[in-house]
């Protein structure tokens, strides 16, 4: 028998936890995991779902003809199945339009969830609009880390003044209301997806800056720290090497438990017009499109009840995935339960 | 104390500078061109956009912009409006009771809806009501106001033809700008009452349920959920215990001696929640068609009208350090264990 075996205890694995075991025994959690896995799914098989019906740029990108297009990309085997499936082409987010009638066009068996105004194909924009809001929601979540990571790292590193400005910076930007803030800022950069993104970072970094010194304050006063100190460990080894690694895990969890509240800005500013270019598939920009058919458009109520009701439930069902999710996990994270 | 309020107070002036540096920084990203566009009132003026940009020194570095800024508003001066085609101070004078009216009629169901419901889930604990309510809060916590406002007007106004949008009808506008209607507040039910035109104040409220309904949706999922952390902190402690062993019946121990002091941590929320609302009021405004100063600033944002946005964020954020201001003296008058230094 070696040593290892008798000194060890049986290492316990992540999901032999016991706050593993609450959160896989929540219902609401099971239930959000579910709605996440279901847009994931319509988001990484898009091109599958949707190539009866590409743009032709988007066709022209992925270098196929329209009846291949329909063979190719539902089928697995293929490589063009997962070039198109990981890295499509940009031009294949802008949704094909069908005439350009200001009129909406009643479901149909061709278009299964009906035509917008302006003939953009509706189940083309949810299907593919699913893509773009894990692509908002992730990336706005990283370059909030980022953000968070500068100015709560040299807050909580350096204390003093440094740290009394930018917690009053942190203070003046979370009381400012976050929409209000980030429509500011994407009228300021302007249209296009990326500058609306890093208007919406602009906005939410703060409170994760704020988390983030306090537990650098916290693992800063450890003995290991001091030891390493005492070693003769450098500043920045200390740093990126001992305290933020002990300091980031929960900012990190929680801010991309934040992804629903991100989508949620960003589908508002699109829906105001500061979003993405005409024509991108994004749930927002969707409804906005719905804009004049939604209150008793030529006194038939209710007619063209298809262009608003399917965006709008997907982004109510992304956001209500999200936030069962991270209601499960900050249960199971807190101590106190 | 009263040192604490001052110092607070004086704080909130070193705010909204802040808040002007940025905006105004980033403004530097726009060029000399489209900030000129802020002066410009009419068509025959584009012809002279070198001479504005000349004038009012637009391609100069940020500090000299800057400073011709704050001067002009420190002598009360926030610019033009291009979207209202007037001073920035003049339409705010005019859209705030809008905003104010519709907020105000959103915010007592909301406080009221809030404390019940979490009162509610904290004495039905990991019961079914509790389990319910708590779907609940996280589905409103999940729909976006434009979401909410649409499905409502859609529905409940498309659909049913209850309520309506705008603030007043059409004809009544029109009737109130031709007769002797003396706008004391701007707030049409209020003034409605003042006038002697009780149909003016029940025509302004009715269209005041849907706009309202929607924020109380949005908002007040938020409130409940604190209520309920906090009156189940407090019907664990001590003195709930005594006042149960000593005989009092449980209505009087929950609604008399727990909530009361269950109460003190939701005023905390009155700041995020203040936030969600003028949040929602912007998007609310817009959808509702009702002119207040949400629907001017989404419009400003639109046309990139900086003016109008500088004066809005600017607005905001007075009132947000206020409110908060208000809420840490609040906090010590119903809760006298609490001391500033």
């Amino acid at each position: 028998m070696s040593k290892g075996d008798v000194l060890k205890p049986k290492a316990e694995r992540w999901y032999q936890s016991k706050r593993f075991k609450r959160f896989r025994r929540n219902p609401l959690a099971i239930a959000g995991v579910m709605i996440l896995i279901f847009f994931a799914t319509l988001a990484i098989l898009a091109p599958a779902l949707t190539a009866d019906r590409m743009g032709r740029a988007c066709l022209r990108d992925l270098h196929l003809g329209r009846t291949e297009a329909v063979t190719v990309l539902r089928n697995p085997l293929s490589g063009a199945f997962w070039r198109a499936s990981f890295a499509p082409p940009k031009s294949c987010y802008h949704i094909p339009r069908k005439g350009y009638s200001p009129r909406p066009k009643a479901p149909s068996k061709k278009y299964p969830l009906g035509l917008a105004s302006g003939g953009y194909d509706i189940y083309y924009g949810i299907v593919w609009g699913a893509r773009t809001a894990f692509y908002i929601g992730i990336l706005v979540v990283g370059i909030v880390l980022i953000i968070a990571i500068t100015v709560g790292g040299l807050a909580g590193l350096f204390g003093g003044w440094l740290d009394n400005v930018l917690m009053r910076l942190v203070d003046i930007v979370y009381s400012i209301p976050s929409l209000v803030l980030a429509m500011v800022f994407a009228s300021i950069f302007g249209r296009g997806l990326a500058k609306t993104m890093v208007a919406i970072a602009l906005v939410a970094w703060p409170i994760y800056a704020r988390m983030l010194r306090g537990n650098i304050l916290l693992v800063k006063s450890q003995d290991y720290i001091s030891a390493a100190h005492a070693v003769g460990t450098g500043n920045a080894r200390l740093f990126f090497k001992h305290i933020l690694p002990n300091s980031i895990g929960s900012v990190i969890i929680l801010a991309s438990l934040d992804i629903g509240a991100i989508v949620i800005t960003a589908s508002t500013l699109a829906f105001l017009g500061l979003g993405a270019d005409v024509g991108y598939a994004d749930w927002g920009q969707m409804i906005s499109f719905a804009r004049s058919w939604i209150s008793n458009p030529g006194g038939e109520p209710l007619k063209y009840w298809f262009v608003w009701f399917w965006p709008s439930m997907a982004i109510a069902l992304f956001v209500l995935g999200w936030n069962l999710l991270g209601d499960a996990v900050r249960d199971a994270l807190d101590p106190r339960s | 104390m009263l040192n604490y309020i001052i110092r607070r107070a004086l704080q909130i002036p070193l705010v909204l500078f802040v808040l002007s540096l940025i905006i105004v920084g980033l403004m530097q990203l726009l060029s000399p061109q489209q900030r000129a566009a802020a002066f410009i009132t009419s068509d025959k003026q584009i012809e002279h956009l070198d001479q504005i940009i000349e004038k009012y020194h637009l391609d100069e570095g940020f500090i000299v912009q800057y400073k011709l800024w704050a001067k002009e508003v420190l002598h009360g001066n926030l610019g033009f409006s291009r979207i209202s085609k007037e001073p920035v101070t003049a339409t705010v004078r005019k859209k705030l009771p809008a905003s104010t009216e519709l907020a105000l009629s959103a915010f007592i169901p909301i406080v009221l809806m809030g404390i019940w419901l979490g009162t509610l889930a904290a004495t039905h604990r990991d019961g079914l009501l509790d389990q319910v309510l708590r779907v609940v809060a996280i589905i409103g916590w999940s729909l976006p106001t434009f979401v909410v406002a649409i499905w409502l007007v859609a529905w409940v106004y498309g659909g049913l033809g209850w309520f309506g949008i705008g603030r007043l009808p059409n004809s009544l506008l029109i009737d109130l700008a031709t007769g002797n209607f003396h706008p004391h507040t701007g707030m049409f039910t209020i003034d409605g009452i003042l006038n002697g035109r009780l149909d003016v104040t029940w025509a302004a409220l009715v269209r005041l349920v849907l706009p309202a309904t929607a924020l109380v949706i949005v908002v007040s999922a938020g409130i409940m959920r604190v209520m309920r952390s906090s009156m189940l902190d407090e019907l664990g402690k001590d003195y709930v215990r005594t006042a149960r062993a000593k005989g009092l019946p449980e209505g009087r121990v929950v609604y008399k001696h727990a909530r009361r002091n269950a109460l003190i941590p939701v005023i905390t929320m009155a700041g995020p929640m203040l936030g969600r609302m003028i949040g929602g009021i912007v998007v609310i405004e817009l959808i509702f068609n009702f002119p207040g100063l949400g629907e001017w600033a989404a419009k400003a944002a639109l046309q990139l009208d900086m003016n109008t946005l500088l004066a809005f964020v600017l607005l905001i954020g007075l009132i947000m350090a206020t409110v908060n201001l208000l809420v840490d003296i609040a906090y010590v008058v119903v809760d006298p264990r609490i001391r500033y230094e």
